[in-house]
Formats: C-alpha cells, sequence, structure tokens
C-alpha cells in the first residue's frame, strides 16, 4: 500500500512544484532571455527611438561594431566609471567603519537601546529621492550646512556646495554615508550578536584587552558577515543614482556624474540607444563574471551561517 | 558584562552625536515643510530653525489649493502622483509576492526550480540603467508607458528576488511536521499549501510584503524613465515643484517629500526585526 502510494504523491509533488514556480520563472524569462537579445541586437546598430524606423528593424542601421570601439575611445564613459569607483571607494569602507563602531557600542543592554537604535536605523527607509532633495535643501548656500558651519567658525560661511566640482562630489557623498551607514549597522550588530560569549569571556580571563578580543575573536568570527555586508554596498553602490542625479544632476558639468547617470543621460537626451545598448551589455558582461564569484562565495557563506 | 564609567559616558556622547547627525536631516525637512514662503529663506534672510508662523500652506498647496503666498497654480496637483505611486507599489508587491511565495514553496518542499535562486540574484546584481532600454523599447510596444499598470508590472519583477529569497528562508525554517500530517489525513499537497501552510505564515508573509512595498515605494529611476506625465510618482513629480518663475519651492517640495517618507519609515519599524533576512536575502538571520 504504502510503496504504491509514495510514488504518486512524489509525482505529484513535482507536478505542484512545477506548476509554482512557473509565474516566476516566466518573470525571470521575460526580463532576461528576450531583453537581452534585443540589447545585443540593437548594440551593433545606430538605431534610436528618433530614426523612423522599429527596432526591429534596426539591421538597416548596422554599424559593424562602431559603438564598443567608440566605448573604448570614450573618455566620458571611463571618467564616469572612475568616478563611480572613487565614490564606493570612500562612500563603502567608511560606512562600514561607522557602522562598525556603532554596533559595538551597541552589543550589550544599556537604558535606551531599543529607542536609539530605531531612531538611528531611519536613513535608510527614507525614499532615496526625498533624501536627494533633503540634502539638496541643506547643502544650498543659505541652507543649514553652512549655518553650521558659520557658527563653528564664527565668521558667515556661504559655501556653494552644489557648483563647486569637489565639494558637489563631497556632498553627495556625504547623502550617501548618511543614508547607508544603517544598513551596515543593522547587518553588522545582528552578527556581532551572534559572536559567542563565552568565547570572549574566556580570552578577558586569559588576560585580553577589549582591542585585543576584538582583533581576534570577534572580527574572525563575523568575517562572512562582513563579506556579506560589504557585497550589499558595493552592489548597491555602483548603482549610485536617486540622491546623487537630484542633488547634482550629475554636474557641475559632468563632475558627478556616475555610471548610472552617464548612461541615463545618454539615453535620454542624446537618445542613442545603440550605443546605449553596447554600453550596457559591457556592464552587464563585466558584473555577470564578477557574480558567478560572488555567488560562490556567498553560497559558501550562507552555509557557513545556516 | 559590567562596563566601566568612563566608558558608559563616552558610549551615550557617542550615539548622542550619532542620533544628532542622523535626526537633523529630517528635521530639517519637517521644519521646512510647515514653514511659510517667507522662512524659506536661501540667501540673505536670516536662516529660522525652526518655522516662527507654523503653516500648513504647503501642504494645501501640493493638493491644488493656492494661497496668498503661493499663487502659482500647479499643472498637477499631488493626488494623481499619489494615487500612482500607491498602486504601483501596491500592485507589484502582490506580483512580486504571489509569484515569490509560489516558487519558494516549490523550492523549499519539492526543489523545483533550482535555477532560480541564482537568477534571482544576478537580477538583483544588475543595474537598472543597465537593462532599461530594452524594457522601455518592450513597454511602449506592450502600450505600458505612463501607465501605473507597466510600473507595477516592473517594480513586480525588479522585487521578485526579495519576495523569493524572504520566503524561502521562512518556508526552509518551518517545521513541517503539520504538514505532513495533514498530508496522512489524505490532504492534495496544493490544499496543505493554500489551506495550513499559508494560513500558518501569515506573519511573516506580512513582513515580506512590507519590505517588498518599501521598495517598490521608494523607486524613482525606473518611474523617472517609465512615466512621462499622466501617472508620474511623487519622486518624479517634486521635480516639477520647480520653475525658472517661481524658483525652487522647497516648502512644498519638504512637504510632499515629508508625505512620501512617513509610510517606509513606519513600516520599516514594524517589521525591524525581519530587515537583516531580507537584505541579506536570507543569508542571515537576526
Amino acid at each position: 500500500m504504502d510503496a504504491r502510494t509514495k510514488p504518486a504523491t512524489r509525482d505529484e509533488g513535482a507536478r505542484l512544484g512545477f506548476r509554482l514556480t512557473l509565474p516566476a520563472q516566466i518573470l525571470v524569462l521575460f526580463i532576461s532571455a528576450f531583453p537581452l537579445l534585443m540589447q545585443l541586437y540593437i548594440s551593433v546598430t545606430d538605431w534610436s527611438p528618433l530614426s523612423g524606423v522599429g527596432w526591429w528593424n534596426a539591421w538597416e542601421m548596422w554599424n559593424s561594431f562602431a559603438n564598443y570601439t567608440d566605448l573604448a575611445a570614450d573618455t566620458r564613459f571611463w571618467s564616469a566609471l572612475q568616478r563611480t569607483a572613487i565614490v564606493m571607494l570612500v562612500c563603502v569602507p567608511a560606512e562600514f567603519l561607522l557602522g562598525l563602531a556603532l554596533a559595538t557600542l551597541f552589543a550589550d543592554d544599556f537604558p535606551g537601546k531599543r529607542i536609539f537604535y530605531s531612531i538611528l536605523l531611519m536613513p535608510m527607509m527614507v525614499v532615496p529621492a526625498v533624501a536627494g532633495y533633503m540634502f539638496f535643501m541643506l547643502f544650498q548656500s543659505g541652507g543649514p550646512v553652512n549655518d553650521i558651519l558659520s557658527s563653528l567658525t564664527g565668521s558667515p560661511v556661504t559655501i556653494a556646495w552644489l557648483s563647486d566640482p569637489t565639494l558637489a562630489l563631497i556632498a553627495v557623498m556625504v547623502a550617501d554615508i548618511w543614508q547607508w551607514t544603517p544598513l551596515m549597522f543593522l547587518i553588522l550588530l545582528a552578527g556581532l550578536v551572534g559572536v559567542p560569549e563565552d568565547q570572549i569571556k574566556a580570552a578577558t580571563l586569559l588576560g585580553a584587552n577589549p582591542w585585543q578580543r576584538f582583533v581576534t575573536i570577534v572580527l574572525p568570527k563575523m568575517k562572512t558577515i562582513i563579506i556579506i555586508a560589504l557585497a550589499i554596498r558595493v552592489i548597491e553602490n555602483f548603482k549610485i543614482f536617486d540622491t546623487l542625479y537630484i542633488m547634482t544632476g550629475g554636474g557641475p558639468g559632468v563632475a558627478t556624474e556616475t555610471i548610472s547617470v552617464y548612461i541615463y543621460k545618454v539615453t535620454t537626451q542624446d537618445l542613442i540607444w545603440g550605443y546605449v545598448a553596447a554600453i550596457a551589455l559591457a556592464i552587464l558582461i563585466v558584473l555577470s563574471i564578477v557574480a558567478v564569484f560572488a555567488m560562490k562565495r556567498m553560497a559558501r557563506a550562507r552555509e557557513v551561517a545556516a | 558584562m559590567k562596563r566601566s564609567v568612563p566608558f558608559e559616558i563616552f558610549r551615550y556622547a557617542a550615539i548622542l552625536a550619532a542620533m544628532a547627525v542622523t535626526v537633523v536631516p529630517i528635521l530639517w525637512m519637517v521644519s521646512m515643510a510647515f514653514k511659510p514662503i517667507g522662512e524659506w529663506s536661501a540667501t540673505g534672510a536670516e536662516l529660522t530653525w525652526w518655522p516662527k508662523q507654523p503653516t500648513l500652506a504647503n501642504f494645501e498647496f501640493v493638493f491644488g489649493h493656492s494661497t496668498n503666498d503661493l499663487i502659482v497654480a500647479l499643472d498637477h496637483t499631488a493626488l494623481k502622483p499619489i494615487l500612482s505611486s500607491l498602486l504601483s507599489a501596491v500592485f507589484g508587491t502582490a506580483i512580486a509576492m504571489s509569484a515569490g511565495t509560489a516558487a519558494a514553496y516549490g523550492l523549499s518542499r519539492f526543489g523545483s526550480g533550482q535555477n532560480l535562486p541564482l537568477a534571482l540574484i544576478q537580477l538583483r546584481l544588475f543595474p537598472p540603467m543597465a537593462v532599461m532600454i530594452p524594457v522601455m523599447i518592450m513597454w511602449a510596444f506592450l502600450n505600458l508607458n505612463d501607465t501605473w499598470w507597466g510600473l507595477a508590472l516592473i517594480y513586480g519583477i525588479v522585487t521578485l528576488p526579495f519576495a523569493f529569497w524572504l520566503m524561502k528562508t521562512f518556508f526552509d525554517d518551518m517545521p513541517r511536521e503539520i504538514e505532513e500530517a495533514a498530508l496522512v489525513e489524505g490532504c492534495s499537497r496544493l490544499r496543505v499549501f493554500t489551506r495550513i501552510t499559508l494560513p500558518m505564515m501569515r506573519a511573516p508573509l506580512a513582513s515580506a510584503a512590507l519590505f517588498v512595498f518599501i521598495l517598490n515605494w521608494s523607486d524613482y529611476l525606473i518611474a523617472l524613465l517609465l512615466t512621462t506625465r499622466e501617472w508620474v510618482t511623487i519622486p518624479v513629480y517634486m521635480a516639477s515643484l520647480s520653475s525658472s518663475m517661481t524658483g525652487q519651492l522647497y516648502g512644498a517640495k519638504a512637504a510632499l517629500g515629508l508625505i512620501a517618507a512617513m509610510p517606509p519609515v513606519i513600516m520599516g519599524i514594524a517589521i525591524q526585526r525581519h530587515l537583516v533576512r531580507g537584505l541579506t536575502f536570507g543569508a542571515l538571520k537576526q
């Protein structure tokens, strides 16, 4: 009896599993396979939405890979990429160190912990675009940032933050750090409370000072969590757009133009979509290679964390 | 562990400093939202940190009432953008949650769709900007441009990875005994899923849905590319609150920004327990 019903229910399970996963599979296919092929096709043409022919007839405008050779020589693209890297190299470590410092302060209980914790998490919940408008107001020359600087220095400060190339870049990085340090804090704190207390106690009994305990026990235990937190921020920071675009529009000039802003401008202002498709594909290919490496690490990390 | 008094003093000082940096920008927006136009300041005039004459004029203005100070007429009031944000985020969440929950259950219980975890993380990895050209072409072809349902569809796809991963970890953690007992009783597997598992998972489902809703509500870039006039969302609409004639309508922007910022902040606090799990694709459970 048992032997006869079991294969039947396993079949039933497989069928149901297939049907349950079908909608997700369709959505993934709908957003990956067809768009990728379309992107590949358009990327070898001069097609633009204003060219008067439908995208499927883009072959009439075949340009024998000129988009890709143009890309290699596009200084605006390479400087946007460089700027994206600079923003990432400043913001992610800053967010990490600030988040880690805050997390260590929250590792044990103290009066008011819960309320402080909730308030400190607020920035990451603010809609990024709204944060952009917020920091746009804060960095006006007659705005609060200059007002605070004035009262600190004792003389009136009227810096035009967002119209100076260097200061504008600093301002958008400040906004990013303000918004995403809480995420680092949240994840690192979750990791920190998972470090076994008895090991720390044992080290204390052996005479390790807090700094030694932190470096030799806490940090190694948190390794996978730190990698996950950094990976998340690197991925998201690479896409940086909302706050930055609202604060500066990529300006003054191209002073704060990151990859996403650059692609956005070519898409909506220059309208050369064949070229945009080539840029996008190049980025997708590079990221896919990174993704495969990262996924292997993440999979291992998940096994360790579980 | 007992801590020394100097440490406690240091701790509170550091936390208070962090709190100040966290809260001041938000409070500035709140303050701006209630300031009459004369106090919006900018150059010359003295900066007022708190409105001297608090007013609701900014809120009335974005909903279409012109006031004595703000006599400019708005082309569109903020009502439709709010509706657009709401509809696209809610239905986007519905799409992501239904497809994601079903797929997560299929994988967790029957091992179907082994390719999905990786495919969905990859989907999350790519900058939306790098896949938007085909999406814009497809959406134009399907007549989905500048509609809230078009936005809802792309939101549903973009946040599917989060819905899927969150629900997968919840299903993986769930004890199987009750499901197995129901199977022995003769329930079909589909009935077990819809009548037993889903009702039991009401709380995790709600948390995951709120998490996905926050993500959808927070979008700017996709709406900027896919909506132009009729169904612009709140962040896109906010750009229209400045013109060469009026300059920046700071107060109006702050008022609308405050309205947009409220729901995610409240929901975020409500699902604080699950934030880590959601943000790390289930790699970490707080």
